[in-house]
């Protein structure tokens, strides 16, 4: 207690004499000056993410997600409904609604090989792919970002350090992924992860948090 | 010319129904302020903004600062004089505005900006970004579709000191740089404009004549770029743009340039009034002060849809 009172205090103090903003940095309570300029961007987004990935993030994502069928179904009637419904829309009004999004399915196709990996998944079991789970390390999107309430980019300096937020989410994510390293055409896949949708006919691409490959 | 004649027009319009007061009230203004109607992607935000406040029964006071950061500075002045309710803004400069942004909340007149952003949150009730990263993203994977994900190509840039410049260049980057078989084999800046984007590609040219591909910053620069590739008997070149504007759209559909990236300049500015009309008649926007509005890919498939920045359903 003693500790964060005083780390508070010296927070403050800094903070009043040299106008730079203080993150904290490490789990031991140390803090560090960061350039309120975007040299800053990737300690700040460190922090957030150490902050918010594990402990919010992931528990966010598991306890929300919507099975692949009952979200195809819901954006089939109308994607607002089912974004009000499942979905959040990070990035606001003029941005796509992301959903957490679940199932398991029969591989139909890979590509493993791509730097943007992916594995195409028949869910419904009529032979063609119902989603795209993207692999990385490159993955499109911030579905992961823009699902979460708890960042906005009102907090954000600038889009730039919105979208670092972004790409590195999706790089934290992909980091803890158990990938493929032979061929997986034919095995069965659950994945849990998000995604983001501009109308209802686009393919569902998913960031995914976890997936399972069936030996 | 314009700004002072509807200056004019409004103050004698506000005389005149001063002398009326009592009989009937004075529609409320919203200034619209934006950098110069000769690029049309100003004109598109100006023009948009000014319908959804005519529509919403405001009067509009149009004016442009040319991104001038004090031009900028006198015409908050002359709005916050003329007793403006609220201010729509595409600022002079992220850092610059923050100072004119704080003056008229100061004297209790609200701003919602379009297109960019300022370097501070808490001092303007709405900002409504063009989402230049995923845009970008997008223009890049289409570039890489186009060039067949292998090949020599060039980058013209905007203007350094703009932060879209460096935030589109990132996005393509993102993207294509994934791809080890496109070789970006020259990247310079043409500082968004169209005569030095035809000379930047004419030297591009000459220095590599192995260039297939030209992926550009925005469109003004884009078609600079084309019209050097089509003199030098380059026109199998493939060049991509960033912005939306008609000019391209003709270019695609005659299969000139290939695509560009829509921001949705129309719409972002009728939003914005919205909001601002929502926020004097309740305090409140209800929505986040940031907001992210994305970018549309634009091609051959859509390109007849588009007009004045905006793509019809």
């Amino acid at each position: 207690m003693k500790t964060i009172v005083l780390s508070a205090a010296v927070l403050a103090v800094a903070f009043a004499f040299t106008g730079c903003k203080l993150v904290k940095t490490g789990g031991d309570g140390t803090t560090a000056q960061v350039a309120a300029d975007e040299s800053g961007d990737d300690i700040r987004n460190a922090a957030r993410i150490q902050k918010t990935y594990e402990p919010q993030l992931v528990p966010l994502i598991r306890s929300s997600a919507v099975d692949v069928a009952t979200l195809k179904a819901a954006i089939g009637e109308s994607l607002d409904a089912a974004g009000q419904k499942y979905g959040h829309r990070g990035a606001g009004e003029g941005g796509a609604w992301s959903f957490a999004i679940k199932g398991t399915g029969k591989v139909v196709s890979a590509a493993l090989q791509s730097r943007a990996a992916h594995i195409d998944l028949d869910i419904d079991g009529d032979g063609t792919a119902d989603v795209v789970i993207q692999i990385g390390p490159v993955v499109m999107g911030s579905a992961l970002r823009d699902f979460a309430p708890f960042y906005s980019f009102t907090d954000f300096r600038d889009q730039i350090e919105f979208a670092k937020l972004g790409r590195a989410l999706n790089a934290a994510a992909v980091k803890g992924l158990t990938r493929p390293t032979s061929d997986v055409t034919g095995k069965t896949v659950t994945f849990v992860g998000a995604v983001s949708l501009h109308s209802a006919g686009e393919t569902l691409n998913v960031v995914p948090i976890s997936i399972e490959i069936a030996p | 010319m314009t700004i002072s004649r509807r200056l004019l027009v409004s103050v004698a319009v506000f005389g005149l129904t001063g002398t009326l007061a009592g009989f009937a009230a004075a529609a409320d203004k919203i200034a619209i302020i934006t950098p110069g109607h000769d690029n049309p992607f100003f004109k598109a935000e100006a023009v948009g903004a000014e319908a959804k406040a005519k529509e919403l029964g405001y009067e509009a006071i149009v004016m442009v600062h040319n991104d001038d950061a004090n031009k900028q500075n006198e015409l908050f002045d002359s709005a916050i004089a003329a007793g403006v309710k609220a201010i729509v803004l595409d600022n002079a400069g992220a850092d610059a505005t923050v100072a004119a942004v704080k003056k008229a909340k100061d004297k209790g007149i609200p701003s919602f900006l379009i297109d960019r952003e300022i370097t501070a949150s808490g001092i303007a009730i709405s900002q409504i970004v063009s989402n230049n990263y995923q845009g970008a993203q997008l223009g890049a994977q289409e570039f890489v579709k186009l060039m067949g994900e292998k090949g020599p190509f060039a980058e013209l840039v905007g203007k350094e000191s703009d932060t879209n410049a460096g935030i589109r260049s990132k996005g393509y980057h993102d993207i294509i740089d994934q791809y080890p078989d496109l070789k970006m084999v020259a990247h310079q800046t043409a500082n968004w404009s169209q005569p030095e984007a035809y000379k930047v590609m004419e030297s591009m040219l000459q220095a590599h004549p192995e260039i297939k591909g030209v992926i550009s910053g925005n469109d003004t620069m884009a078609m600079g770029a084309r019209a050097a590739l089509e003199a030098a008997g380059r026109g199998d070149v493939i060049v991509v743009g960033f912005d939306g504007s008609n000019d391209v759209r003709d270019s695609i559909l005659k299969n000139g340039i290939k695509a560009t990236v829509l921001q949705p300049a129309y719409a972002e500015a009728q939003i914005a009034v919205e909001q601002a009309d929502k926020f004097l008649k309740t305090g409140k926007t209800g929505v986040a002060e940031k907001q992210l509005m994305d970018c549309v890919l634009i091609n051959a498939a859509n390109a007849k849809k588009l007009e004045t920045f905006a793509l019809a359903k």
